[in-house]
């Protein structure tokens, strides 16, 4: 008899193991594991084994019956898992896509600007706005930039007249604003610049962001300061800063500011022309010939004054390697930011 | 600016310093460099020869078949030029080798010789344009070497990128100074200082503008043999990407880079009356033909250098045909001089041309430097061109003025860069590159400026010095103190960002278009001749003609964003831009700025949204109109009964010319006009490259900003139940849906609290000429809840009033 019982076994499994309709399942169980089923059929002769076997051949029928019953089990789940049936039947599709309303896209330049803003704004600057279209006065003399200065050559400036122009920086802001208002004055003036300069890098249009500070004794030091929150903020990471020595005729000292390349970390690459540093912006310590044109005493008063290019710092952080692509508002471009 | 190390060299001892230290000292002293080369790498594989023997080739009469010592080996070369013969050190490319241009050196037979390599000439290695010969090394040259080491060429070029503010830098010597200043090496200099007297017998100098020339010098140097410049002298030139072109030029060159001291050399034998006046034309003198060949137009304030007749040179900016240097000049007067910047910045500019001069001239050349660069250019010329050199000469100087003596305030300098200075350190720095400091009283010193710093005149430069010295990396990064006033804010940038927001929330992208447009766009657009939209700011100095004149509308800018966008197969375009327009004013002064808020519609309504959800239909007039309803409601101007906003449909007056005048909308709050709404003809659609239709609103932002927003106050929320009234009624197809709504509002009937348009139908069984209106009436009342006898007597009222104005009957539900 426990000779039947596995052969008996090693038929159901293989039988169980050739299943794939569903609908034979039931059959199955009959014919093995139902009342009138196989096993049942030798259970019943178990009277038949020796009574000293007796004990041992039915716990034997008994663990086969189980495991045979566990397998079906499985094998019932598993097949039936993947037919709809029943209530399946009308359950929805979740994996469908999700009917999303159809919102725009910041341009990635508003967006660079704003959250520039915000930045400065935190740390307690207000933000002034001015005219895109300047007066030479405002552009370059109250900057200390005199005509036929070499400065000028910095400036590839679009005249709308002998005397108007359209601003090349963001900085006649700063003469307008401290004509206008007494220290301690914290501003940002963030707006539209305008070289005529055009190719790759360069759009006879871009956007700067002018920020100053002015009170007494402000120093090198705080411009450092204010300028590494700025860029921590703005990359999100705290990355190394190099204040270089440079000229800019309305500050003195004057400072460009260089971050480690986001692009290779610092190691040199293409982007950084193997040099580790990306130029992100123009400083210094207001010079104090622009203090006595506003009317500051320059021995009362220091302050400092930054420039940075928005398109610049958008093309670092998002990787976009043509400057000319912020004014072509591609949809293809504008929806990736 | 560029130098090399070799010749960095000869005037500080940067040995022991590699090249990207010195460039990261020069790049932190704020002389940044730009790039930095080996120099000559395509040559490195090339080995000095000796030519043993030369024997005619068996086959062609102009070949030699040479043998080529190289170190052990011995070469079999065919070579056809000239001067190869037994004997010659030379440069050869072996088999294998590339030379510059891509020529690749190969093993060959020439006329059935064996030929293993090439002897090269200076035009083959791109040395020069020589090729009457193969190059001839010294006869000292080892052979077996390698060719650029042997000949001085291995060599690394360093490019400064020079701010406007450091022409003393213009020159190795300068640059040598700062290295020497920030390693505390010393600075070696080729001449001493030493006075020229003003004594010529041979030669006079005039000076009749003065005010443009503060100093003038010169020296003759009798019988000098020109022809081309020793090796070194090329060399150098040429590292640097200067062409050589004869000794005497030659040098004038050099001296420039060393000394930073642009230089002239005149033909002596071509001056008139042996003389030298620097003066502006005299009448008559319109043009002049410099060195160049070309004849430049000059005007009246051009300074000129003349002989006793006739101009002979462009004063600091570039010499004259006249008088140049040529193969058969024997006697050269040299001029080294200082003149007015801006003068010789305003000749540059008109003529046109930038020089190495004109660039050093603009910035300032040290007026104390005169002399040493000229002595040094007359040691270096006689040596190589031969020649006597007049001892005596001219030096025409206003009056040599003292170093200009400043005062530096110790505190206030340590308080200006954040960082604690005593009078000692601060002297050590300055001192390190050619300033003198001297004590003044507790809190001040006394600092000499040497002469070559022509940008130092004020204490605010020297605590740039000061700080630059210091090191911008080594100054501590603190923070301000706080100031926590509150400044004032420009509300109409938070108007600008919400506005922003919402039209992104309604699906518009933003675009920013260039601030100049062409002037055909309002062409295209078919504005009126005394449309003010016409009135250009015009650019002088335009980059091209599509970017001429300051925009004065934004629509143009979008239309070629959705031409764009198009074209690359987006065809659902919903743009929207917030930017100034421009109107010019009074001649001469700043023009209007007005900020509008454009936008353009285009192609499906819901955009790229899956078309499983959203059907496919196309935007129309009332998705432009719902934008801006939305933008003003949200805006919360909708409910101003002083400047109530209007939607107008213009008759004739009014409508745009680029519009379609049945799709065409003005918009008003009150009695302002705060733009328009509109289909955009198809046919100036085309004109634009577009052929879907578009349609578009442009508003005056800055009246939107004017106009008071409602404030936002809370009323009770209603207690009792409303009742939901639908009417459908059918009327004539002329009255509008509008008249209906606000006929609706003029019952005045108190329980009505809302009513709108649910439904628009014409055809199927509406009798042509009507249509089907139906509106659905909200009635509330705040004390009770409404019985159905209470709305059935409103709403009677209500379908009466509309029946009897319209003439309309109602329609079975």
């Amino acid at each position: 008899m426990e000779q039947e019982l596995h052969s008996l076994a090693a038929e159901a499994k293989a039988h169980l193991e050739s299943l794939t309709d569903p609908g034979k399942l039931e059959d199955f169980r009959i014919r093995y594991l139902g009342r009138k089923g196989q096993f049942s059929t030798i259970m019943r002769q178990l009277g038949t084994v020796p009574s000293e076997d007796r004990p041992r051949v039915g716990q034997l029928a008994n663990t086969m019956k189980a495991e045979l019953e566990a397998l079906f089990e499985e094998k019932r789940s598993a097949l039936l898992s993947s037919a709809p049936s029943g209530k399946d039947l009308t359950r929805p599709d979740l994996t469908l896509p999700g009917r999303r309303p159809q919102t725009g896209r910041l341009h990635p330049v508003t967006r660079v600007m704003n959250e520039a803003c915000a930045i400065f704004e935190n740390l307690g600057f207000s933000v002034a706005e001015g005219p895109d279209v300047e007066h030479d006065y405002y552009n370059f003399e109250a900057l200390n930039i005199p005509a036929h200065h070499p400065a000028r050559d910095m400036h590839d400036t679009f005249y709308v007249s002998e005397s108007i122009l359209l601003r090349t920086h963001t900085s006649p802001m700063q003469a307008r604003i401290m004509e206008t208002q007494q220290p301690p004055l914290r501003v940002i003036a963030p707006g539209k610049v305008y070289r005529c300069d055009s190719d790759i890098t360069h759009t006879p249009m871009f956007h700067q962001l002018e920020g100053f500070l002015v009170d007494k004794k402000v120093s090198f030091a705080d411009l450092k300061g204010v300028l590494s929150v700025f860029t921590e903020k703005m990359f999100g990471k705290k990355l190394d800063l190099r204040f270089r020595p440079s000229f800019f005729p309305f500050t003195e000292p004057s400072a460009e500011v260089d971050i480690a390349c986001v692009m290779c970390g610092g190691k040199g690459c293409r982007v950084c022309k193997k040099t580790g540093w990306l130029e992100i912006l123009g400083s210094g310590m207001i010079d104090p010939e622009v203090f006595k044109m506003v009317g500051y005493d320059p021995d009362v008063y220091s302050g400092f004054a930054f420039g940075l290019g928005i398109e610049r710092i958008a093309m670092l952080k998002y990787g976009i390697d043509d400057i000319r692509l912020f004014y072509e508002n591609d949809l293809r471009f504008l929806s990736q930011f | 600016m560029k130098l090399t190390r070799n010749w960095l060299q000869n005037y500080v001892d940067i040995e022991g310093i590699s090249t990207s230290e010195l460039a990261d000292h020069l790049t932190m002293l704020g002389l940044e460099v730009d790039s930095v080369e080996n120099l000559y790498q395509d040559l490195s594989d090339l080995k000095t020869g000796h030519i043993v023997t030369a024997k005619p080739h068996p086959d062609a009469d102009k070949l030699q078949v040479c043998e080529v010592q190289i170190g052990e080996e011995l070469h079999q070369i065919v070579c056809g030029a000239p001067n190869a013969r037994a004997g010659l050190n030379v440069v050869v490319a072996l088999p294998g080798i590339t030379l510059p241009g891509n020529f690749k050196i190969k093993k060959s037979k020439v006329r059935g010789i064996e030929s293993a390599g090439m002897i090269c000439s200076e035009r083959e290695l791109g040395l020069s344009e020589d090729h009457t010969g193969i190059m001839e090394l010294p006869d000292d040259v080892q052979h077996g070497q390698s060719f650029i080491e042997v000949m001085g060429l291995a060599d690394t070029m360093i490019e400064v990128d020079l701010t406007p503010n450091r022409p003393d830098c213009a020159s190795v010597i300068g640059i040598a100074r700062e290295i020497a200043g920030i390693t505390g090496r010393e600075l070696m200099v080729p001449v001493k200082d030493r006075e020229v007297a003003n004594t010529s017998k041979k030669f006079q100098i005039d000076i009749e503008s003065p005010e443009l020339c503060p100093r003038y010098a010169a020296r003759l140097i009798e019988g000098v043999k020109i022809g081309p410049s020793p090796w070194w002298l090329r060399r150098q030139l040429k590292a640097i990407g200067l062409r050589p072109i004869n000794n005497v030029v030659d040098v004038t060159n050099y001296v420039m880079m060393e000394y930073g001291q642009p230089l002239h050399a005149f033909d002596f034998d071509t001056l008139a009356g042996g003389k030298i006046v620097v003066r502006v034309p005299r009448a008559g003198e319109d043009t002049f033909i410099t060195l160049d060949a070309v004849d430049r137009k000059i005007d009246n304030e051009t300074l000129l250098i003349c002989d006793g007749e006739k101009p002979v040179a462009l004063a600091g900016v570039m010499g004259g045909m006249n008088s140049e240097v040529t193969p058969q000049t024997v006697n050269v007067l040299l001029e080294s001089a200082c003149f007015n910047s801006v003068s010789i910045r305003r000749t540059a500019r008109k003529v046109n041309l930038a020089t190495d001069a004109s660039y050093r001239f603009e910035r300032g050349v040290d007026p104390g430097g005169t002399i040493n660069a000229m002595d040094r250019a007359v040691q270096l010329l006689v040596e190589i061109a031969g020649g006597t050199a007049e001892d005596a000469g001219a030096d025409c100087f206003g009056g040599r003025r003292p170093m200009n003596s400043l005062e530096l305030k110790i505190s206030r300098t340590a308080q200006l860069i954040g960082i604690e200075l005593g009078y000692d350190r601060i002297a050590e720095l300055l001192q390190s590159i050619g300033f003198i400091c001297k004590p003044k009283d507790e809190d001040t010193m006394w600092v000499l400026c040497p002469t070559f710093r022509v940008d130092i005149d004020r204490e605010a430069d020297l605590v740039e010095e000061v700080a630059r010295l210091y090191g911008y990396n080594n100054i501590p990064t603190t923070l301000p103190g706080a100031d926590l006033s509150y400044p004032e804010q420009d509300t109409r940038r938070f108007k600008r960002a919400d506005a922003t927001r919402m039209l992104l929330a309604i699906g518009f992208s933003e675009a920013i278009n260039y601030s100049f447009a062409s002037a055909k766009h309002v062409d295209m657009l078919r504005l009126d001749a005394d449309d003010t939209r016409r009135q250009f700011v015009h650019l002088l100095n335009p980059l091209s003609e599509d970017q001429a004149v300051m925009r004065t509308m934004l629509l143009p800018g979008l239309l070629e964003n959705v031409k764009r966008n198009i074209s690359f197969q987006k065809t659902a375009v919903k743009l929207f831009e917030v930017g100034k327009v421009f109107r010019p004013l009074e001649e001469n002064s700043q023009p209007l700025e007005t900020s509008h808020l454009a936008g353009v519609l285009c192609g499906s309504r819901h955009g790229e949204a899956s078309p499983l959800y959203f059907k496919a239909e196309g935007v129309d007039i009332l998705d432009a109109k719902g934008a801006v309803e939305y933008l003003l409601e949200e805006m919360r101007l909708t409910e101003n009964s002083t400047a109530p906003i209007k939607f107008v449909h213009p008759v004739e007056e009014g409508v745009e010319k680029f519009c379609d005048s049945d799709y065409s909308l003005l918009v008003f709050a009150g009695d302002t006009l705060l733009g328009m709404i509109g289909k955009v003809l198809p046919d100036v659609l085309r004109s634009f490259g577009i052929k879907h239709d578009v349609y578009y609103f442009e508003l005056n932002f800055d009246n939107i900003c004017e106009l008071q927003a409602a404030p936002r106050s809370f009323s009770s929320l209603p207690v009792y139940p409303s009742v939901k009234r639908d009417i459908a009624l059918v009327v004539p197809v002329t009255v509008s849906a509008g008249e209906l709504l606000a006929k609706v509002h003029e019952s005045r009937e108190k329980l009505i609290e809302s009513a709108e348009i649910f439904d628009v139908f014409q055809g199927g069984k509406i009798e042509k000429g009507y249509k089907s209106v139906a509106v659905s009436i909200t009635y509330r009342s705040a004390t009770k809840t409404l019985t159905e006898k209470n709305v059935e007597k409103a709403h009677t009222k209500v379908v009466k009033l509309l029946t009897d104005t319209f003439g309309g009957s109602l329609r079975d539900a």
